[in-house]
């Protein structure tokens, strides 16, 4: 390999590595919201990313409503309007299933809902896939949009290395980071946000406030959902799925969150991007089945070295 | 103010309160003393709504609270201060006031409760974008006590604000806690484990024994009890 393509191949596993990543980054963010808030471990997250795909497929594509925006636009407006649509979805789930198994309901049992969180999400992630596949049919889809196959070319100024940048995944990278920002904002200067996390932090000195914690608790798990959705209806502009395209995501989601720092929000977006970073380098040097394995290896390492997480830090005096 | 007619809770079977009444009367400095595993705690967190009660009425403002959920309470002028602080660790001092001031009532006198906050503990205007969990025991409490009045209360519950407190830091809560009855007008209903600081405070007092309100009456009768004078004043 001579040195320009070596060059080209880095930049592009860069760039790569940056745009997937921060879709990765938000899709994580979504989880970590629900842990981090709640303590749920909420197994069917790859599911809602997998809802929140099939829901902007719905809303762009065929006769979907959103189908008048055109090609360029209307996958991405799709995949933002997936976030209010799966938010809903996630607060009806939290209202009828979650909230029996988790909250002030279970707060002081022995094991505080954890095993029955642990069954009931289980759970809805099977009838989902499942379900999914029943109405969906198990035919690949995509969101298909022109831009998902043309591309920005940089040249890097050194002979004829240049850097592809794929248009669906920028705009999509940009739609991403403009979600997480938006959600950092609510989070850190709203009623709501600090609410959300007084709620999160001594759920019954919240009460004591006057904060209804159960109905936070309901806010929170829609976001998570919707969030997650909208990472989900962006990742469906450039690469086909079927109902069981969770489980290979949800394995994804979860070492963001715990790189990031388990209840740090915005440490599983840093998490995501860390893991959109190592999936594309390895893929420099690795056969791509091996893609995962390597981001485990950086995982436990990190773990091994930082066990709080990238971004975990302690809020107890010493 | 606040009237609890023969009020009883169980926890799964076991007792932890059996027929107690009590009354707060508007603008009092009320105190409940007894020993550990008397129920002191458990009557707070009754009046709160976090408990249920398994017989018994409550009643604040003459609203029955049998049917107004524990979040609604802090609404009506309930404000809460509980046992060992519980200030939200992961925020910042400052945005553990605003939670305090989440009421609707708060908010609309949120500039001047701050300021007031402000004066009474300067500390935490020092210490306003550090994290709540940092702070030493008395600040913590310094906190927790300014997160209930930012909901400018009718009713300021108070559970063991000394608990786990250098004696000198125990003085300071102690006057702020008179100052803000004295000062702010506000009816206070304190649960204490020191006795004799905390009845010298007081209009009325009341003594909870396993559950049972075994006396009651003002500073003065309760002084001349031989009971309390053995017990809790270790007078004789």
């Amino acid at each position: 390999m001579d040195i320009e393509s070596l060059i080209e191949n880095v930049a592009n596993a860069l760039t790569a590595g940056i745009t997937i990543g921060c879709i990765y980054g938000l899709m994580c963010i979504g989880l970590g919201l629900i842990f981090g808030i709640m303590k749920v471990v909420n197994f069917a997250q790859g599911e809602i990313l997998m809802l929140g795909m099939f829901a902007s497929l719905y809303l762009v594509t065929g006769g979907g409503i959103l189908a008048f925006l055109g090609p360029y636009i209307g996958p991405f407006v799709g995949a933002i309007l997936a976030g209010p649509i799966v938010f809903i979805v996630g607060a009806l789930l939290h209202k009828f299933l979650i909230s029996r198994v988790s909250g002030l309901k279970t707060a002081g049992s022995i094991d505080d809902g954890h095993f029955g969180q642990l069954i009931v999400t289980l759970g809805i992630s099977l009838i989902l896939q499942n379900g999914g596949m029943i109405v969906f049919g198990s035919t690949p889809f995509t969101v298909r949009t022109p831009l998902s196959s043309s591309a920005i070319e940089v040249g890097l100024g050194y002979g004829d290395a240049t850097v592809f940048l794929n248009k669906a995944k920028l705009i999509a990278c940009a739609v991403a980071i403009a979600t997480a920002l938006a959600l950092y904002f609510v989070m850190e200067f709203t009623r709501i946000g600090k609410a959300l996390r007084a709620a999160a932090d001594n759920p019954t000195a919240a009460t004591y406030m006057g904060i209804n914690v159960d109905n936070y608790y309901r806010m929170a798990f829609g976001m998570g959902c919707g969030i997650t959705a909208i990472a989900g209806g962006l990742m469906a502009t450039y690469l086909s799925f079927g109902p069981f395209v969770g489980f290979d995501y949800v394995i994804i989601m979860y070492s963001g969150v715990v790189l990031g720092g388990i209840g740090s929000i915005m440490g599983a977006f840093w998490g995501g991007l860390t893991v959109g970073f190592v999936q594309q380098f390895s893929a420099l040097v690795l056969p791509p089945q091996l893609q995962n394995a390597m981001i485990f290896i950086v995982f436990l390492l990190i773990v091994l070295l930082r066990p709080q997480g990238l971004f975990g830090r302690s809020a107890e005096r010493a | 103010m606040l009237e609890i007619s023969n009020l009883s809770v169980s926890y799964g079977g076991l007792r932890a309160l059996t027929d107690v009444s009590l009354t707060v009367g508007e603008g009092q400095f009320v105190t409940v003393v007894g020993p550990n595993g008397a129920g002191k705690t458990t009557l707070f967190k009754t009046i709160s709504g976090v408990v249920k009660p398994a017989a018994g009425k409550i009643t604040f403002l003459g609203k029955d609270l049998a049917t107004i959920s524990a979040s609604q309470r802090a609404h009506l002028g309930i404000a809460h201060v509980p046992e060992g602080r519980q200030v939200f660790k992961t925020l910042t001092v400052r945005e553990n006031l605003e939670m305090g001031a989440y009421p609707e009532a708060g908010r609309a006198k949120w500039s001047h409760t701050l300021e007031r906050i402000h004066t009474l503990f300067p500390i935490l205007a020092e210490r306003a974008q550090q994290l709540a969990g940092t702070l030493s025991g008395g600040e913590q409490q310094m906190v927790a006590i300014g997160r209930g009045l930012a909901c400018a209360p009718r009713l300021l519950m108070l559970d063991e604000p000394s608990m786990g407190l250098a004696p000198a830091v125990t003085d300071t809560i102690f006057e702020r806690v008179q100052q803000i009855h004295k000062e702010d007008g506000v009816t206070i209903l304190l649960v204490e484990q020191r006795v004799a600081e905390a009845l010298e405070l007081s209009d009325h007092g009341y003594v909870l024994e396993t559950g049972h309100m075994v006396l009651d009456g003002p500073y003065e009768t309760l002084l001349a009890d031989d009971r309390v004078r053995k017990s809790y004043l270790g007078l004789t």
